[in-house]
């Protein structure tokens, strides 16, 4: 059987106006089973977003197939949701409103909306804090909101393009494991982007490492560590060795890259 | 609360205030006693004041100012009516833009309040060639700020609404003309100022009733208090909406109230 998301020779150029191409991808292979948490890491500017942004919908590979469900990716469904880096709310509308946008987007009666928003500003703890506006909300919370509002709409494939890069470092470690309760409730397949690697350790199922620009699939580590994870595993000599194990696949492609 | 403590968080109104106050006194201080004008060539506070009490109370000012507001009302409607979805389409199809460009380039930068004269032929002496002459003078606010509230508004909002299966009409509706308010709602503000020129000059050109025909009249006819009492409530009337636009811009969008460093 196909796997649940399979990417095969994915390759894409940017033609910027009056420059030479830049490959982002290129033969990226990569493939991930139903239910699995995958990270991706990499170099800046290796293509981990743009990937995300093919499976998303957004923009379109030059070549190459990306199945989900072995069904090619042709453009956004509500079967994958991403949660932005820079939040993405809507800044005049309400918490409840935003996680509505989607549920709306679709035709969901008003009353449905309401109840599922209801439901998820729970389930991602914002209870209290419906009626608020983004700007009179924390950096944490509104990433809770961008979370409630991929999962509004149910979808299959939760994509997270550096969801915690713009928290602080302690907000970061909260939502770290309160994005893992809440996997181990919705049983949601997740692609999650990262610079951090200790972010990717803890996570995940499994870490794809990408070569710098362009992006290929380098080397991919399971991580054997057991469930429900919490934050003192972080202080065990097992987590400091996948740690390692990340860092020197990594090392060699930053060491690749002309000096910053 | 004390009166110090009272003042010291005021400071702002009381100081201007003050300002205000000391202007009027030096000024009719001055024109009575260090050089005692001819009432025919100047006037003084204190003449304005009571020209003020006068047409306040009498008929043809209201009738004056209801002249004019007819004509700005028809005459800014239709600026808001047209200008904000030209704007919008101006910002979001690159090829409106650039066949609009030259034209409106052109219209912005030259003065033209010049085309009242032929404003007045075409359209008539009455509310027709003064609303017409208004439209023309604030319809440009709205287009420009429309188009650069569209050219601001944010890519990443534009992708969270595709990513959700959105289509044009919901880039529309949820995020370009809500993101793009604060910045017609600004537009108005500059539209307001223009559009009162337009009344007040097409009344000078030509016209049997209105604020500015009373105000051209009364200097005509070296009744300068009158005129001033005229000139007075104008400001007055700019003011209010003008600071009516102010409140609605912040009431409007209070994510950027919150951003702005006061």
């Amino acid at each position: 059987m196909a796997p649940f998301i399979q990417a095969q020779n994915l390759s894409l150029s940017f033609r910027p106006k009056n420059r030479e191409p830049v490959a982002a991808l290129t033969d990226l292979n990569l493939a991930v089973a139903r239910g699995e948490f995958v990270s991706i890491v990499g170099p800046s500017g290796c293509g981990k977003s743009t990937f995300l942004n093919i499976l998303l919908g957004l923009i379109k590979q030059d070549s190459g197939t990306l199945e989900l469900n072995s069904t090619p990716i042709t453009g956004p469904s509500q079967e994958r949701a991403m949660v932005f880096q820079e939040f993405g709310l809507l800044p005049w509308r309400t918490v409840a409103a935003n996680i509505e946008l989607g549920l709306e987007l679709k035709g969901t009666p008003t009353a449905a909306r309401t109840e599922r928003a209801t439901e998820l500003i729970k389930l991602v703890g914002l209870n209290g804090f419906e009626r608020h506006y983004p700007h009179e909300l924390s950096g944490g919370m509104k990433q809770r909101v961008g979370l409630a509002r991929a999962l509004a709409t149910e979808p299959q494939v939760l994509l997270m393009d550096e969801p915690f890069a713009a928290l602080d470092a302690q907000t970061r470690d909260l939502m770290q494991t309160e994005l893992l309760q809440i996997w181990e409730r919705t049983k949601k397949t997740v692609l999650f982007v990262t610079h951090s690697i200790e972010e990717a350790a803890y996570l995940s199922d499994r870490v794809i490492i990408m070569t710098a620009r362009p992006g290929r699939t380098k080397d991919v580590l399971q991580i054997g560590l057991p469930r429900p994870r919490d934050y003192e595993m972080r202080l065990t000599p097992e987590f400091n060795e996948i740690k390692l194990r990340i860092w020197e696949v990594l090392k060699e492609e930053l060491n690749s890259r002309a000096p910053l | 609360m004390t009166l110090k403590t009272h003042f010291a968080e005021h400071r702002r109104f009381w100081i201007g205030l003050g300002s205000v106050v000391f202007f009027l006194c030096a000024w009719e201080l001055i024109l009575t006693y260090v050089f005692p004008v001819n009432p025919f060539f100047f006037t003084k506070p204190s003449l304005i004041a009571a020209a003020f009490r006068e047409q306040v109370q009498g008929a043809k000012l209201w009738h004056d100012l209801a002249i004019s507001s007819q004509a700005f009302i028809w005459g800014f409607s239709f600026a808001v009516i047209v200008g904000i979805p030209v704007g919008l389409v101006m910002g979001w199809r690159r090829r409106v833009e650039y066949s609009l460009d030259p034209f409106l380039t052109a219209l912005y930068a030259s003065p033209l309040i010049a085309l009242a004269p032929l404003f007045i032929i075409v359209f008539g002496v009455g509310v027709l060639g003064k609303a017409a002459l208004v439209f023309l003078l604030s319809v440009f606010p709205f287009i420009f700020n429309t188009f650069a509230g569209v050219k601001s508004t944010d890519s990443l909002l534009i992708n969270v609404i595709r990513s959700f299966g959105g289509r044009e009409k919901d880039l529309y509706l949820k995020v370009i003309l809500p993101s793009t308010i604060p910045y017609i709602i600004a537009g108005a503000r500059l539209a307001i100022g223009r559009g009162l020129v337009g009344i007040i000059v097409g009344e000078f050109y030509a016209a049997s009733e209105g604020i500015g025909f009373a105000i051209s009249q009364a200097g005509d006819t070296y009744r300068l208090p009158e005129m001033f009492v005229g000139i007075i409530i104008l400001s007055l009337i700019a003011v209010v909406l003008t600071e009516i636009m102010r409140k609605l811009e912040i009431t409007a969008a209070p994510w950027r109230a919150s951003d702005e460093v006061r």
